[in-house]
């Protein structure tokens, strides 16, 4: 399974709900997977979209959040398991594309390349979790409503070909609107 | 138990009055007695720990994102920690956000190691052109803060409001 085979299943899983991405290839890949108002591309801030999803679904207990976080990103932010854990919102599900890698950085190991276990972490912070590997399994983790909160797809790097849309503010005036909340 | 301090009893009022219900921060001493306040005087404000201060100002984006007015509270040592955040999601985004600074480092601190990060605090907000005001009054501390975070909203841009430890240690201490 690929990153962007992945991030189909998850765009596909979501609906009309957003999805949060962090930025570099997840976001290119969730450009690439479908662009639609309920994406919000990360153009900076390393690590902390799983902080942001989890800000909009406290924010939002109406919708279903997902959030697309990076093996490499999500290690930078490790508290945030902390916090989600703490929190327990019953709507936020975070998909860690887990490729081992920096790849948008040119491919640098990640600690999860060694054995480094980001189910285990998530799990040890009360999250419920799960590592899936192939489509049809990430299918199922997505589907079940009793929300796997940390779902670690181990995925292949797909080279994302285009990029999302530069603009910040664009990119946030767009996303609240899709979600009711004009600015 | 003592009464909360003037100036903190003025900052829960500013930040209510200008609409913010959401809360998320990283304890601090004298933010002790902002956050004891919220929680007894203002049961429809959720405070949000976080466990590290850029996490804060992204749970904070977040619940910009839908729909709702967030303050992040936090000492100044922890602006170190989420200069990343404010420079690539609260700034180019234009997320705001009401931020309470608690100051370390100035006059009255007794910890050397606390100096450089709190007298680098106004220029680091300079440099990302994010508006900052000094809380010098416990008395207009209300307004200051109230009206920090209204022009915060209005303008998409986060302002921050700094407690300085002449304000909040003076009267924490009783003196």
């Amino acid at each position: 399974m690929t990153r962007l085979e992945a991030t189909r299943l998850v765009v596909e899983a979501a609906g009309d709900s957003p999805i949060v991405a962090s930025l570099g290839h997840p976001a290119y890949d969730l450009f690439g997977a479908g662009d639609r108002p309920q994406n919000f591309y990360t153009w900076g801030s390393m690590g902390v979209a799983s902080s942001i999803g989890l800000g909009l679904a406290l924010a939002r207990p109406d919708m279903r959040v997902f959030v697309i976080d990076g093996d490499g990103s999500l290690l930078m932010n490790l508290g945030s398991l902390a916090t989600i854990g703490l929190l327990q919102p019953p709507n936020l599900s975070v998909v860690i594309v887990d490729n081992e890698a920096y790849a948008t950085t040119g491919g640098q190991a990640t600690p999860t390349a060694a054995g480094a276990d980001l189910e285990a972490a998530a799990r040890a912070m009360r999250l419920d979790a799960c590592t899936v590997r192939v489509e049809a399994e990430l299918r199922a983790a997505l589907a079940d409503r009793r929300v796997p909160r940390a779902i670690v797809a181990k995925v292949a790097e797909s080279a994302p070909a285009a990029k999302p849309p530069l603009d910040c503010v664009f990119i946030k005036h767009r996303f609240m609107a899709a979600l009711g909340n004009p600015e | 138990m003592s009464p909360v301090p003037l100036w903190a009893a003025g900052v829960c009022a500013g930040l209510h009055a200008a609409g913010c219900r959401e809360v998320v921060y990283v304890p601090d001493n004298p933010l002790s007695h902002v956050l004891t306040e919220l929680g007894e005087r203002y049961p429809d404000v959720r405070l949000v720990l976080a466990t590290r201060e850029e996490e804060a100002f992204g749970i904070a984006a977040g619940l910009y994102l839908g729909g709702r007015r967030p303050a992040v509270m936090l000492q100044s040592s922890g602006l170190g920690n989420s200069l990343n955040a404010i420079g690539s999601l609260v700034m180019p985004y234009q997320i705001p956000m009401l931020v309470v600074v608690s100051m370390r480092g100035d006059a009255g601190e007794w910890n050397a190691a606390q100096v450089p990060m709190g007298r680098a605090v106004r220029p680091i907000f300079d440099a990302f052109a994010l508006p900052h005001v000094t809380v010098d009054s416990a008395e207009r501390a209300a307004d200051i803060v109230r009206v920090a975070a209204a022009t915060a909203f209005a303008t998409r841009i986060a302002g921050a409001c700094l407690l300085p430890r002449r304000l909040t240690v003076a009267e924490h201490e009783g003196r």
